[in-house]
């Protein structure tokens, strides 16, 4: 096989996954207002992937809080201008830092464990037993996962934002004698409608993007063990890179509506 | 997988905190922005707004009254700006109040600052329009800057020539800066004037010494004028006794001017005597004829002398003479 032809081939299996993945995602808004509604299901879900990642973002959005302020003070001294760090670092965690790193430390830890889980569950034909006994498999896995991840992240986003702020401000308090009131007075001056809409809304599709990949790989994982390890790393590997690409349309579309 | 209470417990409170902490953002968000509070609209005019936009801070004597609801040209020089008041800020603001616009710090947005006006006035009313005052804009600051970059550019080029003038030792400066003997001579000059400075301040603690003694010490003249009450007063005493005496001495003198004017003009003997020359003939005469009446009577008294009548007479007087004489001697 030629090299041009090894690229034809890899650019059409590329634009035929993007393809399965597009109907992938149409089928699940299709199946998403279907009955039955897995209630409890989603519920579980919510709870494996929303409660169990608090932990991990709570700790990522506090150590990224103290080290932007502890990273930023020095320039922001060099300028006299240190009474902007309240504003500066808000602004930066609640517009981008925020929703993209706690997308990206739940696409490590929910995408990955989607792929896995359903890769596992397709390797061992659970889902084909499904099939079998009359449980629609793709409302049951895949609708419940991907719902839950979307209206989870932005709650993580929230939180993950909130306890960032609380570790900035314990370096402002620590270096700069600064009052709880009066850092979150000048938080709150400094951010506008237009940093905070944008910054959830774009969390529920980087949830969205999350939910989709790691299903649609766990669902298409091919056989054997190592199916599912490669599964749950290209899951996580396509929902980063797609996580930087929806990102990227997100702040574009923003500026065009709100004139940041 | 069996939900069980205690993870619907956690999930509900996960959720419930994530939707709070959202809720209070919003809502502190929105209270800056005066969404959740009943607010009133004024407006104003400016040529410039330097910026300005929907939403930027409005301040009333340096506290945030509301927001810029928005911003609309009015004609090519002319923009008005609507702002979003708080309504309970509404009776503080008068009628008259100017509003500037203005920047929150160096690097800050711009800001509408309204400021109290002069005199008294009612309070604003919903959709009042409020009078405005146009800042000096950075572009005027940077054109000012500009002409004075300018005018400094003149001066440096002036200065230069001044200064290489000096370097060549032209002009009155440059001769100082270059000459050696006119320095010299300065030198000389100051030292001279450093004696002379040192004679003035010896001969001032002379003077101060003279003078502290004359304050202290009563024995002199001065020092009791200055300080001796009893002397004071005798010769205040003395000198009323001078002003009187001057006083007769002056009424004796017109006495004797009446006096010589009297002589002068009146018809006594010495207007008689001074101004009558028959009499001064006449009394020359006389005075020859006594003096030969004299010489006669000597001629008759030594013809007496020897005359034998009378000659017993005379010797007994000499004897006499000589008597008194030899007393005197013993």
């Amino acid at each position: 096989m030629s090299g041009m032809h090894k690229i034809k081939a890899q650019l059409d299996s590329f634009l035929i996954e993007i393809g399965d993945m597009s109907y992938f995602t149409g089928r699940f808004f299709k199946e998403l207002f279907k009955r039955p509604f897995e209630f409890k299901e989603l519920l579980n879900q919510c709870y494996s992937m929303g409660n169990k990642s608090l932990l991990l973002v709570g700790i990522t959005g506090f150590i990224i809080g103290l080290v932007l302020t502890l990273q930023t003070r020095p320039t922001l001294m060099e300028f006299g201008a240190v009474s902007w760090m309240p504003s500066m670092v808000s602004i930066s965690i609640v517009r981008e830092i925020g929703p993209i790193l706690t997308a990206l430390v739940c696409a490590g830890r929910i995408g990955s464990g989607i792929g896995a889980e359903i890769g596992s569950m397709k390797v061992t034909e659970q889902i084909d037993a499904m099939e079998v006994s009359g449980t629609n498999p793709f409302k049951y896995l895949v609708v419940t996962r991907v719902l839950a991840v979307t209206l989870m992240l932005p709650l993580l986003v929230i939180i993950g934002d909130a306890v960032a702020l609380l570790g900035s401000y314990l370096v402002e308090s620590v270096k700069g004698d600064v009052s709880f009131v009066l850092y979150f007075n000048q938080v709150f001056d400094a951010l506008k409608f237009g940093d905070i809409m944008p910054a959830t809304i774009k969390s529920f599709f980087f949830g969205l993007a999350i939910g989709i990949v790691g299903c649609y790989k766990g669902y298409y994982c091919k056989k054997g063990t190592a199916g599912v390890g490669k599964a749950a790393n290209t899951a996580v590997v396509f929902t980063s890179l797609l996580l930087f690409i929806i990102d990227f349309i997100a702040v574009f579309v923003t500026d065009i509506f709100y004139d940041l | 997988m069996k939900n069980t209470n205690s993870q619907k417990l956690r999930l509900g409170s996960f959720v419930l905190i994530g939707t709070i902490l959202f809720i209070i953002g919003v809502y502190l968000i929105g209270q800056r922005q005066n969404m959740f509070k009943k607010t009133f609209t004024i407006s104003t005019y400016f040529q410039n707004v330097n910026g300005l936009q929907k939403g930027n801070n409005v301040r009333y004597s340096g506290i945030n009254i509301g927001t810029v609801k928005d911003i609309g040209m009015i004609n090519d020089s002319t923009i008005k700006v609507d702002m979003a008041i708080q309504e309970k800020i509404i009776s503080h603001i008068k009628k008259n109040s100017i509003a500037t616009i203005g920047s929150d710090g160096l690097v800050g947005n711009m800001i509408v600052n309204i400021v109290p006006g002069k005199g008294i006035s009612e309070a604003i009313e919903n959709n009042d329009i409020i009078e405005s005052y146009s800042k000096i804009g950075t572009d005027d600051i940077l054109n000012t800057l500009n002409t004075s970059t300018e005018n400094a550019a003149i001066l440096t080029s002036d200065l230069l020539k001044i200064t290489n003038s000096i370097a060549k030792g032209k002009g009155t400066i440059g001769v100082l800066l270059n000459d050696t003997i006119m320095a010299q001579d300065l030198k000389q000059s100051i030292n001279n004037l450093k004696t002379a400075s040192y004679g003035a301040s010896n001969t001032i603690a002379k003077l101060n010494a003279i003078v502290s003694s004359v304050e202290t010490d009563d024995n002199t003249v001065l020092g009791m004028l200055l300080n001796d009450s009893i002397s004071g007063k005798k010769l205040k005493t003395i000198v009323t006794n001078l002003e009187t005496s001057s006083i007769e001495i002056e009424a004796l003198l017109n006495n004797i001017n009446t006096v010589v004017d009297d002589f002068k003009s009146g018809e006594g003997a010495y207007n008689y005597i001074v101004k009558d020359t028959s009499l001064v003939n006449s009394l020359k005469s006389t005075l020859n004829n006594i003096n030969e009446g004299t010489d006669k009577f000597n001629q008759n008294m030594e013809a007496l002398k020897h005359n034998f009548l009378t000659r017993g007479y005379f010797r007994k007087l000499e004897r006499q003479e000589k008597k008194k004489a030899e007393k005197k001697k013993n």
